[in-house]
């Protein structure tokens, strides 16, 4: 939205000097002159490309060939698929996989829809209300996981704040992380009532920018507030939508502070995910192999779920 | 083209600087034995500026001040982190020198020790030597004929029981801390009641948790004779006839008799203790704890309760039964003979008669050796000696390669079952199966 | 038309009561940390729970009536367990380490991210949109796939056990070329002509040009960058094997003790790691949410 069209094109000085070059037939002096001649170029992205290889790309590399072989510490064997079939024929794999989807498919639509009513209430406000409560949805989001973990942990404990808020009303204490029936919703109540501050941010900047024209002309019609909401402002938010719902599904496939630092998976391995998983295949079995093999798996999920998204809601948006 | 000269080679340094840096081995070997000893060790009991690592640290400077030349590296490394801290530097080939590790315990795998990351220390020692040391005590360090460490305590698990609340119910303790099943049963529903008259239970009579590599709870599965795996280590034997109806009976306590809280059962180990020890709450009457729970209660000026020592209670066996452990310092593979030899002898150093008499006194542990228990270290100290009596009846957890996965298994079914989501039956026999797959490799 | 007036107003006051229920919920896990964190020392374990802690209660009446010693008696034992983490336990060693890191990382991202977001939107040369594309795809490889070949990386590099390895992978996060790139292209590019006309050199025109112009998107870049490495804390905890290189997350998880939780202590450090985070926020929202909606939108 804020692109700027018609630039001149930086190719056009380039593309003329090339002409002076043509005669040169050896492909590699041809690279090598198309490096010296960008030199800057590539000078201004060495530092970040060296980070970058040493810390990202060769590291993911490396969890490639791991997925491979079993890891051992004075010689490591090549074991073919072996990993990725105890992937799949392991007894926590499924288990796991079934949390993540749980989890996922309660927490990603919850929030983006929560987000959604939030900036829409939000919207109509002066702008001093509008400042207060984007601080307020914001601000949890961030202190850090482990901070926000640790207190819903205490809010949770069978002594905690919510207990006695049922205690009010007259329920019965409930065993919030400690019974298989309300652990994962327990975790899952937790990343609900954490506001969706991003999401809020994001709609209400959509919503900045969907031009004041269109609800004149909707309220020329005779449309009420909430067909305009729904017949104008809705179809318009659908790139944010998009982007909230990817995201979130990438986000959410990975939960797993949360997990690690409130129930360890438990109780039994009711709230076991994959990426808790992965960090138990990992650094508690110290099967490295596997859990690469586990990690690559969970990838190659996201993948298929943001695809998925991306054509299901990417009708008519430009991306 | 010069530029280009010197891009390309500004380029290749960089590739070079990576893949150079990546496979050098950063580790620098010592020379001879004079240098540098890297060792880990974890939180003891705290002297009066509240230093944990105090112990260690006197240690360390009384050896390097009796050898010139060596240096030692203290890293401090809280216990619930050691296992996990230990096994990255073991992937990263980067472990320590010397540190506290309990070969049968989680934090090393015995599939690492099979690998030779821990150095076999049976040439330093001689049979007189080795004659000081109480035979569990050794037993827990050797695996395949080889010892693997050096042991400097042993401890046990036991029933801790708030004494004050037993008088508040006018309750009497077990006598010299004996009770059958029965008994025990009778005086918990006897300790279980309404302290505030709010129509609400708020005081408990036991209460206990459930979790990978803890085994508070554990002497009650076995307390009508069953163990978790057979005598080989082979066969999973906790879904016998007796280790069923021990879980029933276990269970029982929560479900039938309502003597515990809801927590029961769960993962939330501090909590217990605070449910335990806290003098704001002392909401249960009973827990068993390893035996470093008695210097907590004991000496710790938070936590001083009036207790006593009690066994687990007794099964159809007609015996009590507990979970012991040692706790030693085992040394990592070394490439230098001599730094070797310096090495272990500063794990002498640490863990010689006089050192294991301290940390009976201090840290509520027993002596892994003979001499040190000759010198009297629980002549004060009745809670101690009561628990040290127990140590005859101590059974290991098993040795197996792959304990811990089969561990994980286990408790997660056991949690399942005090949740009262399973039948004792059921859980058992699930467990048995999932850990079949980690018995037969 | 008083009708439909009434209706309006009708539903503003129920847009506001939705709004503050909802931020009230937002923001009661916080709430609860600095309660918890101030309670006396023997009362976070009561029952009922203190909603308002002693202190802000019975502080200002207690001065006020002249009672002055007891006020300040219960101010100190507010206070005692932020006070016994500053003085028994290493925290303001643990809090300099995170500031020193936070501030390191984030200087050495904006430097690199906007070098590298400037020729990635302005200029063109052979293998940009290949490297651009196999940057930006890393982005959705879960960090936990890394984790285990990045420790032997470390180590083999020699530079575990320094703080080092917790500021240098940060600078390879891919997140802030993206977000400069984005920013960046909105700088006309009449301007970069311009000044190359003029003679400038190419790095006189990033640092006289690009600089000053990207500034907003370096504040947002600058703030999320230290926002993530200050609550970063898989990693540290990995890599930091000494209590005097603890970060503060580590140093938090290492007070959790397993066997004396401490709720009062445990609070009372997370609110001290949590309030440079919520002063930062409360300083340059403007630019946490210009980060979110550059990041959020097309490229």
């Amino acid at each position: 939205m804020i692109f700027i069209k018609g630039q001149i094109n930086p190719t056009e000085v380039g593309s003329r000097r090339r002409l002076f070059r043509r005669k040169e037939k050896q492909p590699t002096m041809h690279l090598l002159k198309q490096i010296g001649k960008h030199k800057w170029d590539y000078l201004f992205l060495l530092p970040k490309f060296s980070v970058f290889l040493v810390f990202i790309a060769l590291p993911v590399v490396w969890a490639f060939v791991l997925s491979f072989q079993e890891y051992q510490i004075f010689d490591t064997v090549w074991v073919g698929l072996d990993n990725f079939k105890a992937v799949f024929t392991g007894d926590l794999f499924y288990k796991a996989l079934w949390n993540t989807f749980r989890y996922t498919l309660v927490v990603v639509p919850s929030q983006v829809m929560i987000a959604l009513i939030l900036a829409s209430l939000i919207n109509p406000l002066n702008r001093k209300a509008q400042t207060f409560f984007r601080a307020a949805y914001y601000l949890p989001t961030v202190t850090s996981v482990v901070v926000i973990s640790m207190v819903w942990r205490w809010m949770y404990n069978s002594r905690g704040l919510l207990n006695y808020i049922l205690s009010l009303v007259g329920v019965d204490a409930i065993n919030w992380l400690g019974s298989s029936n309300w652990a994962l919703t327990s975790i899952i109540m937790m990343a609900i009532l954490t506001p969706p501050g991003v999401g809020v941010i994001l709609y209400l900047a959509a919503m900045g920018s969907i031009p004041e024209s269109l609800y004149e002309a909707a309220r020329i019609d005779g449309a009420g507030p909430i067909t305009t909401w729904w017949r104008i402002t809705l179809p318009l938010l659908k790139p944010t939508t998009l982007y909230l719902v990817v995201l979130g599904t990438i986000g959410s496939f990975q939960v797993f502070a949360q997990v690690l630092l409130m129930t360890d998976g438990g109780p039994g391995y009711a709230t076991t995910t994959l990426v808790h998983l992965i960090y138990k295949s990992a650094f508690r079995d110290f099967e490295f192999g596997l859990a690469s093999a586990q990690a690559i798996v969970l990838f190659g999920i996201v993948l298929i779920f943001a695809f998925i998204q991306f054509k299901f809601l990417n009708t008519d948006v430009e991306y | 083209m010069k530029k280009n000269v010197l891009l390309m080679s500004l380029l290749a340094v960089f590739v070079l600087v990576a893949v150079v840096g990546f496979f050098t081995p950063a580790q620098v070997i010592a020379k001879d034995w004079e240098g540098k000893i890297v060792v880990w060790d974890a939180p003891r009991w705290p002297d009066e500026n509240d230093d944990r690592f105090h112990w260690m640290k006197s240690r360390i400077a009384e050896f390097e001040a009796a050898h010139p030349g060596v240096e030692i590296e203290l890293v401090e490394v809280p216990w619930a982190e050691l296992g996990q801290k230990l096994n990255i530097a073991i992937a990263g080939m980067d472990w320590p020198d010397l540190a506290p590790v309990d070969i049968s315990g989680g934090a090393i795998k015995l599939k690492q020790l099979e690998q030779g990351v821990i150095e076999p220390l049976d040439d330093y020692f001689t049979k007189d030597e080795l004659a000081d040391f109480f035979p569990g005590a050794l037993e827990a360090y050797t695996y395949k004929e080889h010892l693997y460490g050096i042991p400097s305590s042993m401890t046990v698990h036991a029933m801790l029981l708030n004494l004050d609340i037993f008088e508040e119910r006018g309750v009497e303790p077990p006598v010299n801390g004996k009770w059958t099943w029965d008994e025990f049963v009778e005086k918990m529903q006897k300790l279980t009641f309404d302290r505030d008259n709010d129509g609400k239970i708020d005081v408990y009579g036991f209460s206990t948790y459930i979790m990978p590599g803890y085994y508070e709870a554990w002497p009650f599965l076995m307390m009508d004779g069953a163990r978790p795996l057979s005598e080989d280590g082979e066969e999973y034997t906790f879904d016998s006839p007796e280790a069923i109806s021990a879980l029933e009976k276990f269970a029982s306590l929560k479900f039938e008799y309502d003597v515990s809280p809801m927590e029961m059962g769960g993962n939330d180990v501090g909590g217990c203790f605070q449910a335990f020890a806290n003098p704001e709450l002392r909401t249960v009457a009973v827990e068993p704890w390893a035996s470093w729970a008695i210097a907590s209660v004991r000496n710790n000026d938070k936590y001083q309760t009036n207790f006593m020592v009690a066994e687990y209670p007794i099964g159809e066996t007609g015996q009590s039964v507990t979970v012991g452990g040692s706790g030693g310092f085992v040394v990592f593979k070394q490439s230098n003979k001599d730094k070797k030899a310096v090495v272990v002898e500063f794990a002498k150093f640490i863990s010689d008669t006089e050192q294991q008499y301290i940390f009976a006194t201090e840290y509520g542990t027993f002596p892994a050796r003979k001499s040190s228990q000759e010198m009297g270290p629980f002549a004060d100290n009745s809670h101690m000696k009561r628990a040290s009596e127990m140590l005859q009846y101590a059974v290991s957890i098993p040795k197996h390669s792959n304990w811990p996965q089969i561990d994980e298994r286990i408790q997660a079914w056991l949690q399942l079952v005090l949740n009262g989501e399973k039948s004792a039956k059921e859980a058992l026999e699930n467990a048995g199966e999932e850990a079949a797959r980690f018995l037969n490799k | 038309m008083n009708s439909r007036k009434i209706f309006a107003t009708g539903l503003r006051v129920m847009a506001y009561c939705i709004l503050i229920v909802w931020a009230i919920i937002a923001l009661m896990p916080l709430y609860w940390v600095f309660t918890t964190a101030l309670q006396l020392p023997d009362e976070v374990l009561s029952m009922p729970p203190k909603l308002i802690p002693t202190v802000v209660k019975k502080f200002i009446p207690l001065y006020l009536q002249g009672d002055k010693d007891q006020a300040l008696h219960i101010l100190s034992e507010s206070f005692k367990s932020v006070r016994v983490l500053f003085t028994d336990i290493g925290l303001p060693k643990w809090f300099f380490n995170s500031v020193l890191v936070s501030v390191t990382a984030t200087l050495g991202i904006l430097l690199l991210d906007s070098m590298a977001g400037y020729v990635f939107a302005k200029k063109q040369f052979p293998g940009r949109d290949f490297l651009f594309w196999i940057m930006i795809s890393t982005m959705m490889i879960p960090g936990q796939v890394t984790l285990v070949p990045m420790f032997i990386l470390v180590t083999k590099l020699g530079i575990k056990n320094s703080l080092w390895s917790v500021i240098l992978p940060p600078l390879a996060m891919v997140f802030g070329v993206f977000l400069m790139r984005q920013f960046m292209k909105t700088i006309p590019t009449e301007l970069i002509e311009a000044a190359r006309i003029d003679g400038a050199s190419e790095f006189k025109t990033y640092w006289k040009i690009i600089i000053p112009l990207s500034k907003p998107a370096l504040a947002t870049l600058g703030i999320l960058t230290f926002m993530s490495v200050w609550n970063s804390f898989l990693w540290p905890l990995i890599v930091l094997n000494k209590s005097y290189l603890y970060t503060l997350p580590v140093g938090l998880k290492t007070l959790q003790d397993k066997n004396l939780v401490n709720y009062g202590l445990l609070m009372s450090g997370a609110a001290i790691s949590a309030i440079p985070m919520i002063i930062v926020f409360l300083f340059f929202q403007r630019y946490f949410i210009k980060g979110l909606t550059l990041g959020g939108l097309k490229g």
